[in-house]
């Protein structure tokens, strides 16, 4: 197998010894050039030969294609050798293969797997049958792993499992699924309570298979970043020349121009953001490079996010508390270990005092927003204080508190111009429709005789009275100070007292996963650019154009024919003595200013029939 | 209320605009294909795109939160996006046909919601406290985008799939309608044998002008649904991880296995798929098409078909 690529000049000391970026030398011709560009862009032909014919002085193109098999026929050419003076270039086999390797990551894994059969032939001495080192199964199980069609059934598999847990109720009760999948009517004819209980299926999230899956696809993630897409990079990262004509015909694009000059090109494609390089009768050039690079950060945002959130699941605390306006707990008390990596933070020793909770209602009567006063504080001193609301939690050296529910702890009344008394009431429904109550004894009987008055609330607004005999009395505002009479008591409502339902959280997963969010969603905008490359020789008057592009394939063509229909045509074949003898030189085929103004002079006037 | 009677105005000659455009589409697909007429079409486009525009600006200052609270908000968002993106790629692509596909689709998501649904569910409601923040903005309105792209670039491939499985008399009506701009490189590779995978020719040999037009028009279409899928699924990532922060701004955690979240995920992972068989596979046609048009109904399912279900945080404002 034959060396890859022989020499490599990073992108970036473009103007090193042996490349260098076409910026100086055709800024004469750039002007000219760019001239013509712009008005061939003003006129927006859909068919830019027509307009570019039309110019006069710009090239008419015959046998303009892509993947054109049949052979060209080339005007005569005088003399093209390939730079004498150079290193010894690369060899047209491992040229295509690079290029080939550029092309799709499939080829890199022939690339690769060449590889590994090279390897492992060389090291059981030839023979076909498989050498069980380590680093040979290691390799083995790499490349399986890469994979693209593993890598899609896992996401179908993930896909597919997600979904069913959507259709069966997840986390319930046993009792829930012996009543909603009896035995002796199973749901599409099989799935019962007990398939789903044996299957994990009240769990699919957090089942062996489905964390096996994700594991899985971690696995072949990091697989995929390390057998292809690094080793992609790598490739795309050499700004190779090419330099024989049969390699160009295997691109996606490939055309000759007739009596064109490389230089034009070049300051073509660099009026339309390329990145170009020449080296003697060749050139390269390149846009949107980001665009290979992004998918790895896709990769590698993925599995940050992953990490993040297995942090999250065995590294934090968590916990939910009810608790009264005017009262205090200890976090310590609330938090529950996630998992074995929890580690006891400080601020679990602090207390949490509801210094009050209430809730803000629209004029419709519809509530607004929740809100609870907190402060935090050490057995001394308060050390933090904040109001909370949904959507805007307290945090606290990694400790964050969420409003999320409320209740009705308890109704303050006077009761015949007595001092006011806190009646605590009691849940009598649950979920979202809530409606607490309390009872108020009247007389001296014993509890089982009790008879008395009802009071019920649904909320922070009104609370209503039922007398023993259970009939409906009337309803009072909190605070208004109105007295109602119920059984010949008279009860002033001072205030209803809410409880504040509060989640709390240390998770040391999220920053992690926040990083991944920020990666994920750069890098899948930035992958959206397409890579695109243009390689072209200079073949005595001929120039061998080639290019191709990983994403907006399309536009490219159009792109890149519209760039070629700009080439100038060459009038004037004196300049061809320049021509060879600057591809002899090896260094550059630019020329002094002064040559190339002449030169688009006589082009000018000289225009093409 | 003169802000009510101008909504109920905008919304109405708006549907009836999709209405006509659809009908301009159809028709010169169908039958008559001049001039006079596409202008038409587009300019009407143009018209009912600023009338949504509008409506739902005049919407959001009357009511003074962002209109994507409800199901009749978000259908009139996802007509509108389905206009934008028909004046986008319209302007970009300079192609006359998408109408076809984004003229209907706008008309019955407007149709939707300003037909189907009952009177009170079109009012304006107050916002939940959950739906109280600033995330509101920017994960609803990326994940409608992407709604739309995504299903935009999916019946793009729908059509793929039925015209690969017309029958051939059909073809010379499907095909002489879409006139596109001559590429010479589309031309020169007509010159090869067919050994593109979109098409098995039976003949290979014999060269047909309908198959080369039928050839030609997947291509295009292949190439606009990949392009237009792979603008969408950047827009989801951005709508589902925004849509995760506020999770953990407004729920305590960043994801829930709520079947929202799950089905944005679905969604996710399909058009992972979709993009991975081209990007890296090199599938074109027939084979992601499939995959795509998978991609369509599983991004119902996520908009509309989860609230069925009735349960789950993301709640807000169905039928039932």
């Amino acid at each position: 197998m034959a060396s890859v690529v022989k020499w490599h000049v990073p992108p970036a000391s473009g103007v090193s010894g042996l490349g260098r970026r076409l910026s100086s030398d055709f800024s004469s011709v750039g002007r000219e050039a760019q001239l013509n560009f712009l008005s061939c862009r003003g006129c927006n032909h859909l068919l830019p030969r027509v307009s570019a014919a039309a110019k006069g002085n710009v090239r008419q193109k015959q046998n303009r294609s892509s993947n054109s098999s049949e052979p060209k026929i080339k005007s005569p050419v005088i003399v093209a050798p390939g730079p004498i003076s150079a290193p010894s270039l690369t060899e047209l086999s491992s040229e295509d293969e690079v290029q080939s390797a550029v092309d799709s990551s499939v080829s890199a894994q022939n690339l690769e797997s060449r590889r590994l059969s090279s390897s492992q032939s060389s090291s059981s001495g030839g023979g076909p049958s498989w050498n069980l080192t380590p680093r040979s199964v290691g390799r083995r199980v790499l490349r399986e792993l890469s994979s693209l069609q593993l890598a899609i059934g896992e996401l179908f598999a993930i896909a597919g499992l997600s979904a069913l847990g959507t259709i069966i109720e997840q986390n319930e009760a046993p009792q829930f699924y012996f009543e909603s999948y009896p035995e002796d009517k199973p749901l599409f004819g099989f799935l019962t309570w007990r398939t789903i209980l044996d299957f994990d299926l009240n769990h699919i999230y957090s089942s062996w298979y489905y964390l096996g899956l994700l594991l899985l696809l971690a696995a072949s993630l990091m697989a995929c970043t390390s057998t292809r897409q690094l080793p992609l990079v790598k490739v795309a990262r050499r700004w190779s020349f090419m330099k024989s004509t049969s390699s160009y015909k295997k691109l996606q694009i490939s055309d000759t121009l007739e009596k064109a000059k490389l230089s034009d090109l070049a300051t073509l494609l660099m009026a339309e953001g390329f990145e170009v390089f020449a080296r003697g009768p060749a050139l390269y050039a390149f846009r949107g490079l980001a665009g290979r690079y992004a998918p790895i950060g896709v990769h590698l945002a993925l599995l940050l996010i992953m990490a993040g959130a297995t942090l999250s699941a065995i590294g934090g605390y968590h916990g939910t508390v009810m608790v009264p306006q005017g009262l205090s707990f200890q976090i310590g008390d609330v938090l529950q270990p996630n998992g074995i990596l929890a580690t006891p933070s400080p601020v679990m020793n602090l207390q949490i005092h509801i210094d009050k909770f209430y809730i803000d209602y629209r004029p419709t009567g519809e509530v607004s927003q929740f809100h609870s006063d907190l402060s935090v504080a050490t057995r001394k001193e308060q050390v933090y204080k904040k109001s909370i609301a949904v959507n805007d939690p307290l945090r606290y050296d990694g400790l964050t508190m969420y409003q999320t529910d409320w209740a009705i702890s308890a109704v303050q009344v006077r009761i015949d111009g007595s001092d006011p008394v806190n009646l605590v009431m009691a849940a009598l429904e649950k979920g979202d429709k809530k409606l607490y109550g309390t009872f108020l004894p009247l007389g001296e009987e014993g509890l089982a005789k009790a008879k008395g008055i009802s009071i019920l609330a649904r909320d922070l607004q009104s609370v209503v009275f039922y007398d023993q005999e259970g009939k409906f009395v009337g309803v009072r505002r909190p605070g208004s100070g109105r007295p109602i009479e119920v059984d010949g008591t008279s009860i002033v409502v001072d205030d209803v007292i809410g409880s504040s339902g509060l989640e709390l959280k240390m998770d040391p997963g999220v920053p992690v996963v926040y990083a991944g969010f920020g990666i994920l969603m750069l890098t899948t905008c930035i992958s959206y650019l397409s890579h695109s490359q243009i390689w072209a020789l200079q073949e005595g008057t001929n120039l061998v154009v080639g290019g191709k592009s990983n994403r907006a394939k399309v536009e490219f063509e159009i792109e890149l024919n519209k760039i070629l229909d700009l080439v100038p045509e060459l009038t004037n074949f004196e300049n061809e003595n320049v021509l060879v003898s600057a591809s002899n030189s090896g260094v550059t085929i630019a020329r002094s200013p002064s040559a190339t103004n002449n030169f688009t002079e006589k082009a000018e006037k000289q225009p093409v029939d | 209320m003169p802000f009510i009677t101008l909504e109920r105005i905008l919304a109405h000659t708006s549907f009836f605009l999709l209405f006509f455009v659809t009908f301009i589409y159809w028709g010169k697909f169908l039958y008559i294909n001049i001039k006079p007429i596409t202008i038409l079409g587009e300019i009407s486009m143009k018209i009912a795109c600023f009338f949504i525009t509008t409506f739902l600006l005049i919407r959001w200052s009357s009511s003074g939160h962002f209109p994507l609270s409800n199901l009749y908000e978000s259908s009139m968002f996802l007509s509108w996006s389905f206009t934008l993106i028909h004046l986008i790629l319209e302007n970009k692509s300079k192609n006359t046909w998408l109408g076809i596909i984004t003229a209907p689709s706008a008309m019955l998501t407007h149709g939707f919601a300003t037909l189907s649904l009952p009177k009170e569910m079109q009012e304006s409601v107050f916002l939940v406290p959950a739906l109280q923040s600033h995330w509101l903005m920017m994960h609803v309105t990326m994940m409608m985008l992407s709604y739309s792209t995504l299903l935009c670039g999916s019946l793009l491939a729908i059509t793929i799939l039925i015209i690969t499985l017309t029958k051939q008399k059909n073809l010379p009506i499907l095909t002489s309608y879409f006139n596109f701009p001559f590429n010479s490189f589309i031309f020169k590779n007509l010159l090869q044998p067919m050994e593109n995978e979109i098409l098995s020719y039976k003949t290979q040999k014999v060269f047909s002008f309908i198959n080369f037009r039928k050839w030609q028009l997947i291509k295009e279409l292949d190439n606009w649904s990949y392009r237009v899928i792979s603008l969408g699924f950047p827009l989801l990532t951005i709508g589902i991880l925004s849509g995760a922060v506020w999770a953990n701004e407004a729920w305590g955690s960043y994801w829930n296995w709520d079947p929202k979240e799950t089905w944005a995920l679905i969604t996710w992972l399909i058009f992972a798929i979709y993009l991975h068989t081209r990007m890296i596979k090199g599938w074109q046609g027939k084979k992601p098409a499939i995959i795509a048009s998978l991609g369509f109904f599983i991004v119902w399912i996520c908009y509309l078909g989860v609230n069925l279900l009735g349960k789950g945080l993301h709640s807000y404002g169905w039928l039932i």
